[in-house]
């Protein structure tokens, strides 16, 4: 985007230009009026505009073309032979299509366009609500703070139910711990006190006790389960015992019975059978080493050892009882060693373990004696029953402060959460508030200053009619919807489709049109205007062109296309203030040549013209410094109210025109013209009297007659210099009357004299003498 | 330009930081997400919660 000052639009095989068609903006002209009769290539160059700044053609859209693309280009050019180009001060751009796409060279110096139609100037109007919200959203389109703001309402709504959550489980929490603490029998007032000096309690110590109680039990059961083993192994041993004994007394009796001695006996040769067994075949003895009876003493120790068979059998046995005996004695004395280490331990336990009080403990303690044992085991059996109901009692309480733990912590939990809440939703509510608020605020802002804009450019056309107080509402039952309303006849909130008559609802269309565009950069858009002033009725037409060469100063540059023949004869007589607009007249538009333009100038530019050729045609000089003059004296003539003959037709010429300038008029008549300004910005005028000029005037006004008006042989007595200098007073008079820029001083604003704009002339005085 | 969702952001911002609902930190780490509308309700919580203890932390100090 550029805010340059426009230089030159070119146009090749668009629409209706056939052949290459420039215009080439005026230096400082921000308004450019393309006057032409219909069919002459107004929407053509609006087009051009369109096509460089939105890539499309909107002038046959609406048409029944369907896609309206294949018909941008002139008939019998191609899309891609279309070209328009840009060219400002210090930019330009250009835009062709390839591949069925407008491109633009370069993409940075696309022109912001703004353009409206003579067939679209209603459609914001009488458009539906959510059509026409469509079109201003771009002002007042907040859709990603609403998200943000309805994620906000969420959020409020979350944290109120947890709120409310919370509040209930610090209701139930209480009641719990109320209960809690009946059930421990307390009768204060504190419930909530109680359990959090009750929570605090250490549950290490419940732990502890329990564990001592177990180990307590075990050791008690170990110990009795000790003891209780020794008595089967007693009875055990006694039983070897009585075995061994009866062996013993069995094998007295073989012996007995056998020989004396026998048992040594059978020793003696149980050893001999030994020796045998590695030297079968002795060649003596070995007991006396005697020759003797040596052959087969092998065999008959033998036989000898046999005849002893039941002294061994005895023998035998006794050393099996003796061996079962001797264990089942270990035993017995290895258990009681046992037993009596178990006592130790479990004394030990007791005298070094920190029991607590409330758990019973023997009164005595352990015997070191076994066979005391038993009785003391006696004497305490019934702790064990205690331990295991104390054990039960505190497994219970440690339940119930667990219980009463937590439920405290949920409590207090919930508490600060509340607590927590009841201080942020209440800032999250503002927050939500002040977004709502904001958000209400800024769209109302932004329709309003649209609407107070729609509105004041409404009364400088519809002035005093009242139809001025335009409002644009959002509808508030509705999402993205937009009303427009006026005041009529006294009813306000009315819509002005219902009420308005054609004319007022184009106006007012092109109000909103101006409005919003001069909205958004107007610095950087290009207004477009095609043949918006079609419909609007003489009266207000002018304050419409007025109204458009005031608006045109805000925007980058504006063009307007008209066919209003009016428009065209009032610039050329600079009845309207022209300084800032440059009028383009567009001549028939031609098959072979498409648009064509012709430069238009000013009547009295004419004027200067025809006396600038080095050889003036006197009758030409002489009717048109007739016309200009006429036009001229008709302006002082009304504005001071001088007398002239009343006719029906209002036509007068310059016998009565020039004599309405009473002597006392033309005396006081004065025009000064800017100069310059001083070092202090104070303004320089130059001062000019008009009477001399006038009586100049009025001694050579019949050469215009002579000359210009009709065929009259007197011209030929007369001098052709007289012819010329009539044109040139008639010159010299206007050009010190008018500014080419700003036009004639018609504003009385000043009180004591009549001022162009800007003040580049002033007309003296401000009264008519009397 | 600013879109209409920024400039009205903008405002917000200011708005919310003048009644001390945000701390200017906060305020400008919520700009950009308000305005394209990503404050999810988390973001709004943090934001408001934090600004809050900021603003506790200064009356107390």
């Amino acid at each position: 985007m550029t805010n340059q000052p426009l230089k030159k639009l070119a146009i090749k095989y668009l629409r209706g230009s056939l052949e290459p068609f420039e215009i080439k903006f005026e230096n400082k002209r921000k308004l450019t009026i393309i006057y032409g009769e219909n069919g002459t290539g107004k929407s053509t160059i609006c087009d051009a505009f369109e096509f460089i700044g939105k890539g499309k053609v909107g002038s046959i859209e609406g048409r029944g073309l369907g896609k309206t693309a294949p018909y941008w280009a002139s008939l019998g050019k191609e899309a891609q032979d279309i070209y328009v180009a840009l060219e400002s001060s210090t930019d330009s751009c250009s835009a062709q299509i390839e591949q069925s796409e407008v491109i633009i060279h370069p993409p940075e110096f696309r022109p912001k366009v703004e353009i409206l139609r003579r067939s679209q100037i209603l459609s914001l109007v009488e458009a539906k609500p959510g059509d026409r919200y469509k079109v201003i959203s771009r002002f007042i389109d907040v859709t990603s703070i609403e998200e943000s703001e309805q994620t906000l309402i969420k959020l409020i709504k979350q944290l109120k139910d947890y709120q409310k959550e919370a509040i209930a489980r610090i209701e139930e929490n209480r009641t719990a711990i109320e209960n809690f603490y009946s059930e421990s029998g307390e009768t204060g007032t504190d419930p909530l006190g109680w359990a959090e000096t009750e929570s605090q309690y250490d549950h290490n110590a419940f732990a502890q006790d329990l564990k001592v109680i177990d180990k307590l039990r075990r050791q008690y059961d170990y110990l009795t389960n000790q003891l209780e083993r020794i008595t089967p192994i007693k009875q055990e041993y006694a039983v070897q015992k009585q075995q061994l004994d009866q062996a013993r007394a069995r094998c007295n009796e073989v012996v007995q019975t056998t020989v004396k001695g026998s048992s040594q006996l059978l020793n003696l040769l149980q050893a001999a059978q030994h020796i045998f067994e590695e030297h079968p075949n002795p060649s003596v003895c070995p007991l006396c080493e005697s020759t003797k009876k040596v052959d087969g003493l092998a065999f008959r120790t033998a036989k000898k050892i046999k005849q002893f068979a039941d002294l061994d059998l005895a023998n035998q046995q006794l050393k099996h009882e003796e061996q079962k005996f001797k264990i089942s004695q270990e035993r017995l004395k290895d258990l009681r060693k046992e037993v009596m280490t178990a006592a130790q331990v479990f004394q030990k336990y007791l005298d070094e373990e920190l029991i607590s009080e409330d758990i019973s403990l023997p009164e005595n303690p352990i015997p070191d004696n076994i066979n005391q044992l038993n009785y003391w085991l006696d004497q305490t059996k019934h702790l064990p029953k205690k331990w295991v109901d104390i054990s039960n009692q505190k497994q219970d309480k440690q339940k119930f402060l667990a219980a009463l733990k937590r439920s405290i912590q949920i409590y207090q939990e919930n508490l600060q959460s509340q607590q927590a809440l009841a201080k942020l939703i209440p800032n999250l509510e503002m927050t939500q508030k002040i977004i709502e608020e904001e958000r209400k605020q800024f769209t109302d802002t932004v329709l309003s200053q649209i609407a107070e804009k729609v509105g004041a450019l409404y009364e400088k056309i519809h002035s005093g009619e009242g139809l001025n107080k335009i409002s644009l509402q959002l509808d508030p039952k509705k999402r993205a919807s937009l009303d427009i309303n006026t005041e009529f006849n006294g009813n306000s909130g009315v819509p002005p489709q219902a009420y308005f008559s054609e004319s007022h609802l184009d106006t007012l269309g092109l109000c909103v049109f101006l409005a919003l565009a001069g909205m958004e950069a107007p610095d950087e858009t290009i207004l477009v205007l095609d043949d918006v002033l079609a419909s609007v009725d003489e009266p207000h037409v002018e304050r419409l062109i007025k109204l458009i060469h005031e608006e045109a100063e805000q925007f980058r540059h504006c063009i307007i296309t008209t066919h209003y023949r009016p428009w065209k004869y009032k610039l050329r007589w600079g009845w309207v203030q022209n300084g800032q607009c440059q009028f383009i007249e567009l001549t028939r538009w031609c098959p072979t040549k498409g648009i064509s333009s012709i430069h238009d100038v000013s009547e009295i530019q004419r004027l200067k013209l025809l006396l600038s050729d080095s050889h003036p045609d006197p009758q030409l000089v002489c009717a048109k410094a007739g016309v200009v003059l006429e036009a001229t004296l008709d302006f002082l003539t009304q504005l001071y109210e001088c007398r002239v003959p009343r006719r029906a037709d209002n036509r007068y010429t310059l016998g009565d025109l020039l004599p309405a300038l009473d002597k006392k008029l033309k005396k006081a008549l004065r025009v000064e013209i800017l100069e310059s300004n001083d070092k202090n910005g104070n303004a320089i005028y130059r001062s000019h009297s008009l009477e001399e000029i006038i009586e100049r005037l009025t001694n050579i006004a019949q050469a215009r007659n002579v000359f210009g008006a009709h065929f009259n042989t007197l011209s030929f007595e007369l001098l052709e210099s007289d012819a010329i200098q009539f044109g040139q007073t008639v010159l010299e008079l206007t050009e010190l009357l008018i500014d080419p820029e700003r036009g004639w001083p018609r504003n009385n604003k000043s009180g004591s004299y009549w001022a162009t704009s800007e003040e580049t002339r002033r007309l003296h005085p401000l009264q008519r003498p009397s | 330009m600013e879109s209409p969702s920024e400039q009205l952001a903008k405002q917000i911002i200011d708005r919310l930081s003048q009644e001390k609902l945000l701390t200017p930190e906060r305020a400008k780490r919520c700009l950009p997400k308000l305005a394209a509308g990503t404050l999810k309700t988390e973001d709004w919580k943090v934001e408001i919660e934090l600004s809050q203890e900021a603003k506790e932390e200064t009356e107390n100090d």
